[in-house]
């Protein structure tokens, strides 16, 4: 290293030369050639080399961002009928040719679950240049294409011959295109929010909601796991532009209560969301939040005008998620919409169901004022059956749309339940009623969302009504953690505030003491609850018993639909399916003619966007059977 | 220095613009007009190198803009020159007489966008032959269409959104 | 004697790439030269409109297949500066050391070209060897030997494998041991020393009205060198020498470019020593969605050819508006040339045009 440094430029005298110079270079016959004999003499390429593809078929997911960045255009995402993808996967895979690519590896970079890496293999030789066009797989799905070292020969080398185990290019979590980490929402802390109704979540603002919009890699699965489809990356886009009008224009295509919906949704799009493959997924419901919240005045902002009148009328029963948007749907076509609903507000089961800390009573009322002032007319503390009759309404409206939802809470049934409170009536007195006076110890038995909400809201009426003393909630659930129905954060939100969690655990019977006042709670250990055929039959231990104690017992196990209204000779052409929903055909309609359902007497899944989705459908089918009359 | 030659340019040249965006780079707005004569001062204060001469389209306003960077032996400091040239018939006088290489960036832009250069000797094509179309770097020329039309035996991939 | 018309065609043995120049010679005297470019066209400065900043830049290394790392490191630079992007200090070391190793090879494979149009094969197949271990040292590095795809805006692409400092080294060693051979049988050689001296002779004055850069200029006796009057990267923190001669002809432009591979392995190990730890690349927005705001800038590199530069406008949005790359050969192999060119016999046209430096797909991009 030192003769580099000293090496002096002595070009001056090389006139002379020497009569031995060129004998010099005779040594080089003496040294190992720089070349070797390939093939019978190999090198492998380096550990990062940049050659052929390998796709797992099992990660990929089919999102197709790889095709979107390709400089060239090289990889077309091809349908594969074999494949049955999951909720919010594609059964598409890339096919790459290798004409066009120019083995860049920016598709490698910006693969979101890391499937698509590019191997050592750089040869292939063939007559026919269709073979040139290539599905890349890898050798956990292709056995017969790849071989081990000693079956690999370099003389067969080809696509249809290559090496297993020889990855070169491989995706690095910290050099990718797009950015794992979400922009983190500021909330309430534990310890505070425990002691009040405050809201949990505080917003994004601004920059927050630009940063994180500008995360999405438009690849559209999102769009295809959410139950209405909307129209989610284009919102997201207009949020990014600065364009929060034109988001809410976007939204309002497919769902007419983001405000509501961004605070309760299920979120089957963060779930399908590329980005959690490896990192965390895109807020997408606090971006719809943010929208809501950020424009005071929907009706300014979107300038929406219901078409000429049609002179036909609907009733809606049940001003819930369904019924509010059969309402929205069909009064912009022009029709005249009557909705009824008990309730003394819109919302339905949003109003009494999700607690103040997750759905003020201000972010409903700002989706139904919207949807009232387009001209759908609201009548509520109507309760239909009691104040105004279900053959009258029949009568009178040109078509009827049952959103009536599950309003009756189901009971365990077990010795003494009479005493427990079931939970809608628990939420309702304290949303919208008188409030509830609790005990000390309360027990709430049910594992799912509507238990986490009774067992939080519990926990903040204990704080509040007993302040420094000690105080407990527990919850007795059938399903153990990995099948408990509720969802993650709330599940963690609520151990993080002190809910104490008894999962697998039935309830076999209520003790009372001397003076017939609840004293806690005997519970068997779970054996299953799901039979072989995946139906609801839980069997236990019968052996195995556990007592807890108790001053309350809250029952959050369900809820039924209340058919008391229909008189008699109609509820008996009503049919139901095997799981004992409401048979609708591919419109929306009943098996009653003129009579319309959707929500959650109608689908599984149980949440406000699915009811959204089947409101849209039926109200598809509710125009056309209004305008093809003879 | 930098801003006394800047004091002194505009001092001189009316409808001139002097900025300096960075460090080290001089960016003039002029007029046609003023173009020879800025560009001898230029050279007289020690600019001897002229670097290259660029073409951009602003197909919007409909104007090109002839870019002309130039650069010193005795400071880092380097100057572009802009002038804005008219899109229906772009014509403009050589700058040969003062610096000798604008011949062959000249003859590039005339190919490639279709400015006439008044007293370039040699405006001949450099890159295409035979070329009938629009001059190919002007942005109302579409290659996707140009290729759909001439290869036809080339299959097409659809453009993606 | 008459006037012949000559066609020195893009597929001539001592032919720089695919270029051509028409001769009209008189016996031996090359009465005038007309080169005639175009075989290499590829249109990339309009194909760079309608793609990404990300995309373009696996298209940018292939502009010049000599020395591709000059193209992307200028290109990232340029976008750097129209986004106000910073990159991390272990980031620049790097990118200095992948420069000067192109450097390396890129004047090697100047040394090869030279040697082999003049007859001189067997340090031709030297210098071509010792480039071959260079481009192992890059496969090893980024994954590709010719084209790296490793310098983007932000940073460089991953960090380096574990050894290739050593391995470095050990090659710079290597090569140092073998210049003796290299000076006895090529650069000092007397027959060399006959053929080139004198040939291809430019002044100081003309050099410097012609736009000439790069060896061309130093070769003249000026001492101008981009890495000096303004320096990038970490140029500012190492210590090198700019070597520089008086005669301006063909002989001292190969003594120029041999003095300055000497000096791109001091640089090299002086960034080895110096570089710090921590990371190598700063994430950058979204692909498909990052607009840059509305700008224009020119970016400069001391390339193994002369200046190459870029200038680059934006307009605020997902592409960029103009792309103009200003490349040493455009000047050097379109002007310059035929003035040489003019009185020489038709022996030294490869000749002055390789000693010139001039490569075809740089003139035409």
């Amino acid at each position: 290293m030192r003769r580099i440094q000293n090496e002096k430029l002595k070009v001056q005298n090389s006139k002379k030369g020497s009569f031995l110079s060129p004998f010099k270079a005779i040594k080089f016959l003496f040294q190992k050639p720089r070349t070797f004999l390939f093939p019978f003499q190999q090198r492998d390429a380096s550990k990062r080399y940049r050659g052929f593809h390998l796709n797992d078929w099992e990660k990929c997911t089919g999102c197709g961002n790889c095709a979107d960045i390709c400089p060239n255009q090289a990889i077309t995402m091809v349908k594969i009928p074999e494949i049955k993808p999951k909720p919010g996967e594609k059964n598409e895979r890339p096919q790459i040719d290798y004409g066009r690519c120019c083995f860049c590896g920016l598709c490698v970079d910006i693969c979101p679950p890391g499937s698509l890496r590019l191997s050592r293999d750089y040869i292939h030789i063939d007559h026919a240049t269709d073979s040139f066009v290539y599905l890349p797989k890898d050798e956990k799905t292709d056995k017969e294409h790849f071989f081990s070292e000693d079956e690999y020969s370099i003389f067969k080398a080809n696509l249809s011959h290559r090496k297993e185990n020889f990855e070169g290019f491989v995706s690095d979590l910290e050099y990718t295109l797009f950015e794992p980490q979400r922009v983190p929402m500021k909330e309430v802390p534990p310890e505070e929010r425990k002691l009040s109704f405050i809201e949990q979540v505080l917003g994004y603002n601004r920059e927050e909601a630009r940063k994180e919009a500008e995360r999405c890699l438009e690849c559209k699965l999102c769009e295809e796991a959410c139950p209405a489809h909307l129209k989610i990356s284009d919102y997201i886009k207009a949020i990014y532009e600065g364009k929060e009008e034109e988001s809410l224009r976007k939204i309002f295509e497919d769902n007419p209560i983001p405000s509501i919906c961004g605070r309760i949704c299920m979120a089957h799009c963060e779930k399908a969301c590329s980005l959690g493959r490896r990192g965390e997924p895109l807020a997408i419901r606090w971006l719809k939040r943010y929208t809501a919240d950020s424009i005071k005045d929907y009706k300014k902002a979107l300038e929406q005008k219901p078409a000429p009148p049609t002179g036909k009328k609907v009733a809606v029963i049940g001003a819930g998620p369904s019924g509010l948007s059969v309402a929205y749907f069909l009064r912009l076509k022009g029709h005249s919409v009557t909705v009824f609903d008990s309730l003394s507000g819109g919302g339905g089961m949003m109003r009494i169901g999700p607690p103040l800390y997750r759905l003020p009573i201000e972010a409903i009322d700002k989706d139904v004022n919207y949807i009232a002032s387009l001209g759908v007319e609201f009548r509520f503390n109507t309760t239909v059956g009691k104040d105004v009759m279900f053959e009258d309404i029949l009568k009178e409206y040109d078509a009827v749309y049952l959103g009536i939802g599950t309003t009756i809470s189901r009971s365990t049934k077990v010795k003494n339940s009479e005493k427990c409170i079931p939970a809608l009536l628990f939420l309702r007195e304290n949303k919208i009623g008188k409030g509830f006076k609790v005990g000390k110890e309360i027990i709430v038995i049910g594992g799912g969302n509507v238990a986490m909400d009774v067992a939080r809201t519990a926990l903040r009426l204990q704080h509040m009504q007993y302040p420094g003393e000690k105080v407990v909630t527990k919850t007795v659930s059938l399903e153990d953690w990995d099948i408990m129905p509720a969802r993650e954060d709330e599940i963690e939100d609520a151990k993080k505030e002190g809910v104490q969690f008894n999962p697998g655990w039935g309830p076999k019977e209520v003790v009372l003491d001397e003076n017939g006042n609840i004293k806690g709670l005997l519970c068997m250990k779970v054996k299953s609850v799901f039979d072989e055929k995946g139906r609801f039959a839980p069997t236990f231990y019968e052996d195995k018993e556990m007592f807890l104690e108790g001053d309350m017992i809250i029952e959050a196990i369900g809820q039924a639909p209340d058919f008391s209204f229909i008189p008699e000779e109609l509820f008996k052409k009503l049919e139901f399916t095997e799981r004992r929903k409401v048979k609708v055909d591919e419109n929306g309609m009943t098996t009653i003619p003129k009579v319309f359902a959707g929500g959650d007497i109608v689908n599984i899944n149980l949440d406000a966007v699915t009811a959204i989705a089947d409101a849209k459908v039926a109200a598809e089918g509710i125009h056309k059977f209004l305008t093809q009359k003879p | 220095m930098d801003k006394e030659l800047k004091r002194r340019i505009e001092e001189i040249y009316k409808d001139t613009e002097v900025e300096f965006p960075e460090a080290n780079r001089m960016v003039l707005k002029t007029k046609k007009e003023n173009l020879l004569p800025i560009l001898e001062f230029l050279k007289r204060e020690g600019f001897r190198q002229l670097k290259a001469i660029s073409c951009v389209d602003w197909i919007e306003e409909g104007e090109f803009e002839l870019v002309y960077l130039l650069s010193s032996l005795n400071t880092p400091l380097h100057i572009m020159v802009k002038v804005r040239v008219g899109r229906e018939s772009p014509e403009i006088e050589t700058i040969m007489k003062i610096f000798e290489n604008a011949q062959v960036y000249e003859r590039e832009i005339h190919e490639l966008f279709g400015v006439k250069f008044r007293g370039n000797p040699d405006l001949s094509p450099l890159f295409l032959e035979n070329w009938q179309n629009l001059p190919p770097f002007r942005k109302d020329f579409d290659t996707r269409e140009y290729v759909k039309e001439k290869f036809e035996q080339i299959p097409f991939v659809e453009e993606k959104k | 004697m008459r006037e012949l018309e000559l066609f020195f065609g893009p597929q001539h043995p001592g032919m720089v790439g695919n270029f051509s120049i028409t001769l009209k010679v008189e016996g031996d005297r090359i009465l005038e030269a007309i080169p005639n470019p175009g075989y290499l066209h590829r249109g990339f400065e309009k194909l760079m409109e309608l793609r990404n900043w990300i995309q373009n830049f696996p298209m940018v290394c292939r502009i010049n297949v000599i020395e591709p790392d000059s193209m992307e490191a200028v290109y990232a630079m340029a976008v750097e500066s129209l986004a106000n992007i910073e990159v991390p200090e272990r980031a620049k070391y790097i990118r200095t050391i992948v420069l000067e190793l192109a450097r390396l090879a890129s004047h090697l494979f100047g040394a090869w070209a030279y040697a082999n149009m003049l007859g001189f094969d067997t340090p031709a197949q030297w210098a071509m060897a010792d480039r071959d271990h260079i481009l192992d040292l890059f496969e090893e590095l980024t994954g590709g030997r010719v084209y790296h795809i490793y310098i983007l805006p932000g940073g460089v692409r991953r960090d380096l494998p574990d050894g290739f400092e050593e391995k470095v080294m050990h090659f710079l060693h290597a090569l140092s041991q073998k210049l003796p051979d290299y000076n006895e049988t090529f650069f000092e050689n007397r027959i060399f020393y006959e053929r080139a001296k004198n040939i291809g002779k430019i002044e100081k004055e003309e050099a410097i009205e012609w736009g000439a850069t790069g060896q061309v200029l130093r070769a003249t006796g000026v001492k101008y060198d981009i890495r000096k009057v303004e320096p990038y990267l970490v140029y500012d923190k190492v210590e090198f020498d700019i070597p520089t001669r008086e005669d301006g002809d063909a002989y001292s432009r190969i003594l120029v470019i041999r003095d300055e591979m000497l000096e791109s392995a001091k640089i090299i190990m002086q960034c080895i020593e110096k570089m710090p730890k921590g990371k190598v690349y700063e994430r950058l927005p979204n692909p498909f969605k990052w607009k840059i705001p509305k700008g224009e800038t020119y970016v400069r590199v001391e390339s193994s050819r002369g200046e190459l530069g870029l200038y680059m406008v934006s307009n605020g949005g997902n592409t960029p508006y103009r792309v103009h790359f200003r490349t040493p050969s455009f000047n050097h192999g379109l002007f310059i040339l035929p003035r040489l060119l003019k009185g020489a016999s038709i022996a030294d046209v490869g000749n002055i045009m390789i000693s010139l430096y001039v490569v075809a797909p740089e003139i035409d991009r």
